[in-house]
């Protein structure tokens, strides 16, 4: 056994000894024209608002037709204002309604959809709603200004478990109705994003949900007033109620489904496996064309199922199968390497489009690492981005110099990108103070040396590539990068308490943003949502100023100064805005594109029965 | 005809029992191979030189490397940057440097090259970051190799102990021992492992030889103490006994040689199951820390771009494969060896 292991080693080192001397590899380059992989990027600049990618048929569009789309996670529950989690949002969309909705070609928040049309007080704080009065309830009841009134309420109620729906209405000070088709809410502030708050929230019916009607004799000034709310046994009785109302979690055969007075009718939720919406035939809205310049009718297809299908593998299997019809998120590599079959094109048409998350490295400001803006600045010098997006995100990504979403007039574009420069970075740095004093190897400042965490969440292959890259390229200037995986509630629960050194996170924006949430220094500490703890007394007066301005040029002009200010800080390296990957069956016409979440909407879409569409 | 063969000891008789079974010495070999990668991966997957030639003087990085992360010493000023593929576009006349065979680390990426087919530069193929998925899988080996041993002697380590108390003194603390093991073993092993990796703070290969080795001792145990009961009644134990001596020196010396061999062939099968379950760990994200090779990560990265990038599920599949069937085979190799009944 010795002699065979003396031979097995001598055959090794001969192996060595041979390899020739600095060996490289020869560096195929990975060919760039992967481009588009036969799919369709959507792009919003200029005129277009809405991105067709189905062909003009000729036909107009017809009724029926079943689609099924696959999610990779299941709502927790289908309650519209408790639940937090964004695939129960774009379920309720369909079936609930709001007073007012985006005009999809103007992109404000002013379309009337349940409201008629509404007006604003001169000094710009009470808002008033006429209701049309012809809106029915699923079961056949007449939407009345009594239910816009009871939601407000069943949101402001403090028991009820919404509180980050609720934060958003914090500046409600009264709401009223006068008679049964107006609605009155007043607001203590002029605030720009009003129209979006007060007119945005799902109408839920009250007849179902309060029936006892347990909230009629209280205002909405008693529900805001914490000694009433105190002593009110029945304000409680509600909330508790309401946390779980079977409207909210409406799962299997016998439950009642859900009333709301959208277009499509609740149908049923197998939990573990789909959800599903049928079209509403007794809508209400039948007349003028349901969205100008997106859709003549409110609903085509007649039934909609959501399937939840958490892996990404078998949600692509499950769409070549033929068991489902639409994937609106796939994976990068998936569309870039595993679709790109003529058979694949063929009968699946495939569509990347923008929507308003940005991906963004946070740096904790408050540690000894990342106090000094030079060093920000250098971090984002030394990430690749532009390597990083061509090849870890194939080309999805757009980059951003900072929050705003890149199609919005609050973006600033005459700021220009921090370049990738390594050598500029370690000068930086040097600057800052950062120098190997103790001779370890590792740069140190003050006794702290150079070592710190980087988190990223379990389930984010993209976070766990860059935190593996930045690794490895700062291990060469003397700085020692940790990874810690963490599963995502205590990833989230060490961000809310600041616990981090960085953070690598997508941001889920709006079209308009307030950046108060994030940048304000209000809000560092205290579980408030300036996680990185930013803070510049110019930025915050230039927020709290722009919230009550009204006019939007003078606004946003404000919103481009906050935005050279972030350049210049850094407190976060700001990546890139996404681009979600997805396919459909080429059978499906009027397919658009829209740059608010979730990027599509199922008004538009039609199945055509004719055999003009591909593949079957 | 009554000429004596010299008396053989019981290794030689084991050891020429064990060498007829052909495949168990060839899985041996297997195991030598695998221990050479295990100690001399830094020589075989790097992307620094063994030995080079840099203006004038000659270094030796590679062992530099272990004076840095072991020995507190400092990268000589010139390689600070640990660039050594860049420097080689500043060599000189009379420079030279002598890679490794797989001229890569296993942390090292390139992204131009990314999930590459195996091609002559990157002989398995290359993951989604380019990293070389040879040298993953030879540095991986590290990892599977260390988490075996070391998971495998703690609970070999804790079972004798406990099946040896338990065996030698029967009684209320067998009683004890054996509830003990019960209860260990009503808690799936898997699920015990992933709750306990859940809870704990931070990521290393550590952790997880710890928890492996402090869940895997029950079978240990009992086959200790079966053991013990056979042998403690036989005439030398009773005989040390009657000689008063201590119990500690009756157990370790003399009970405790005679029932270990059979013990070691199941650690054999232990090392095996361990390697297993760490990179069913490693495959589920609960394993190694995300920067560290092993072979059930490389499995797990493979998941993302299936069906493409077969490289990266064959290679470490058919290592893991090769790994447990090689301790498989030797462990049976050694329980026939050790097998009376089988002598001739």
């Amino acid at each position: 056994m010795k002699k065979s292991f003396l031979i097995q080693f001598a055959l090794l080192i001969l192996l060595i000894i041979f390899t020739n001397m600095g060996t490289r590899s020869s560096e195929t380059l990975q060919e760039d024209e992967l481009g588009t992989a036969g799919g369709m990027r959507v792009e919003l600049t200029g005129d277009e608002t809405v991105f067709e990618s189905s062909p003009a048929n000729d036909n107009p569009p017809v009724k029926g037709g079943t689609l099924v789309l696959a999610e990779s996670a299941e709502p927790e529950n289908l309650n519209s204002y408790t639940s937090t989690s964004a695939a129960a949002t774009r379920i309720l969309d369909y079936v609930y309604e709001t007073l007012l909705d985006y005009d999809y070609a103007t992109w404000r928040f002013d379309r009337p959809v349940v409201a008629e049309n509404f007006e604003i007080s001169p000094d710009g704080y009470v808002f008033k709603f006429k209701i049309r009065e012809n809106v029915y309830w699923h079961d056949g009841q007449q939407l009345t200004a009594d239910d816009v009134l009871f939601s407000l309420k069943a949101i402001l109620n403090p028991f009820v478990d919404d509180a980050p729906m609720r934060s958003s209405f914090s500046k409600v000070v009264s709401a009223w109705t006068e008679g049964p088709f107006i609605f009155y809410v007043e607001s203590s502030e002029t605030y720009f994003r009003n129209p979006e708050i007060l007119g945005g929230f799902h109408i839920l019916p009250k007849h179902i949900w309060d029936p006892e009607g347990l909230l009629d004799r209280y205002s909405v000034e008693d529900l805001l007033n914490p000694t009433v709310t105190r002593e009110e046994a029945a304000i409680k009785e509600f909330a508790d109620a309401f946390n779980v109302h079977p409207q909210g979690r409406p799962v299997g055969d016998d439950a009642k489904p859900i009333i709301g007075s959208g277009p499509w009718l609740f149908d049923k939720w197998v939990t573990g496996n789909y959800i599903s919406l049928a079209r509403n035939d007794h809508y209400w809205n039948t007349e003028a064309p349901f969205i100008k310049g997106y859709s003549e009718g409110s609903a085509y297809l007649d039934k909609i199922i959501v399937k939840v299908i958490s892996d990404a593998t078998a949600r692509l299997t499950a769409l070549k199968a033929g068991e489902i019809d639409f994937i609106p998120r796939m994976r990068a590599v998936q569309y870039f390497t595993q679709t790109n079959t003529p058979d694949f094109l063929d009968k699946f048409q495939k569509v990347s489009y923008v929507v308003p998350a940005y991906h963004y490295v946070g740096w904790n400001n408050d540690k000894p690492y990342f106090s000094d803006k030079r060093v920000r600045q250098a971090m984002t010098m030394l990430i690749d981005r532009e390597g990083y997006n061509k090849y870890v995100s194939y080309g999805l990504g757009i980059p951003t110099i900072g929050p705003f979403y890149i199609y919005s007039e609050q973006y600033n574009k005459n700021i220009e990108a921090w370049p990738y420069d390594p050598q500029r970075a370690v000068e930086l740095i040097e600057e800052a103070g950062w120098l190997d004093h103790d001779g370890d190897g590792i740069r140190d400042k003050d006794g702290v040396p150079f070592s710190f965490i980087f988190s990223i969440s379990s389930g984010s292959t993209s976070s766990k590539y860059l935190a593996l890259m930045l690794k490895e390229d700062l291990r060469k200037i003397g700085i020692v990068v940790n990874i810690r995986q963490l599963e995502w509630s205590v990833y989230v629960e060490n961000l809310r308490d600041r616990q981090f050194d960085v953070v690598s996170l997508l941001w889920i924006g709006g079209l308009e943003m307030d950046p108060y949430q994030i940048w304000h220094s209000d809000n560092i500490g205290d579980r408030g949502s300036n996680y990185v703890g930013f803070r510049d007394a110019e930025a915050d007066s230039l927020i709290d100023n722009a919230r009550f301005v009204m006019d939007k040029e003078k606004r946003n002009a404000m919103y481009f100064r906050l935005q050279e200010i972030l350049h210049e800080e850094q407190p976060y390296t700001f990546m890139h805005y996404q681009r979600d990957p997805g396919a459909y069956l080429k059978q499906f016409y009027g397919v658009k594109w829209i740059p608010i979440r979730p990027g599509y909407k199922m008004y538009s879409w039609w199945r055509s029965t004719s055999m003009m569409g591909a593949g079957l | 005809m009554a000429e004596m063969a010299p008396a053989r000891t019981y290794g030689q008789i084991v050891g020429s029992q064990f060498r007829k079974n052909k495949l168990a010495v060839f899985s041996l070999h297997v195991i030598y191979v695998l221990l050479f990668i295990f100690i001399f991966a830094d020589f075989l997957a790097n992307d620094k030189p063994i030995i080079m030639r840099y203006q004038g003087e000659t270094y030796f990085p590679v062992f530099r490397e272990y004076g840095v992360n072991w020995f507190g010493m400092n990268w000589q000023d010139v390689f600070k940057s640990q660039q050594f593929k860049i420097l080689e576009e500043k060599y000189e006349a009379g420079d030279w440097a002598i890679y490794p065979v797989i001229p890569y680390s296993s942390t090292e990426y390139n992204l131009k090259v990314k999930l590459q087919a195996p091609t002559m530069s990157h002989l398995f193929g290359t993951d989604e970051l380019g990293r070389d998925v040879l040298s993953q899988m030879i540095h991986g080996a590290r990892v599977s190799l260390l988490v075996g041993f070391v998971a495998v002697a703690i609970y070999v380590f804790i079972g004798v102990i406990l099946g040896a108390l338990a065996g030698f003194y029967g009684g209320i603390i067998d009683i004890i021992i054996q509830r003990l093991i019960e209860i260990m073993i009503t808690f799936p092993r898997m699920f015990l492992i992933i709750t306990i990796v859940a809870v704990m703070e931070t990521q290393s290969i550590i952790n997880i030889m710890i928890i492996l080795g402090l869940t895997g001792w029950t079978g240990v145990a009992r086959f200790t103490r079966g053991e013990f009961l056979k042998v403690k009644n036989e005439d030398y134990v009773v005989a040390a006994k009657a000689l008063g001596y201590k119990d500690v020196r009756t157990i370790f010396r003399h009970v405790l040689p005679n029932t270990l061999t059979p013990v070691l062939v199941t650690a054999t099968f232990g090392v095996a199951a361990a390697i297993l379950i760490e990179s069913g760990l490693s495959f589920l994200g609960f394993g190694a820390p995300p920067e560290q090779a092993t072979w059930g990560s490389l499995l797990s990265s493979a998941r993302d771009t299936l069906p493409t990038g077969w490289w990266l599920t064959t290679f470490p599949g058919l290592a893991i494969f090769i790994t447990v069937t090689v301790y498989n085979l030797v462990g049976e190799g050694l329980r026939d060896a050790l097998d009376p009944r089988l002598k001739q």
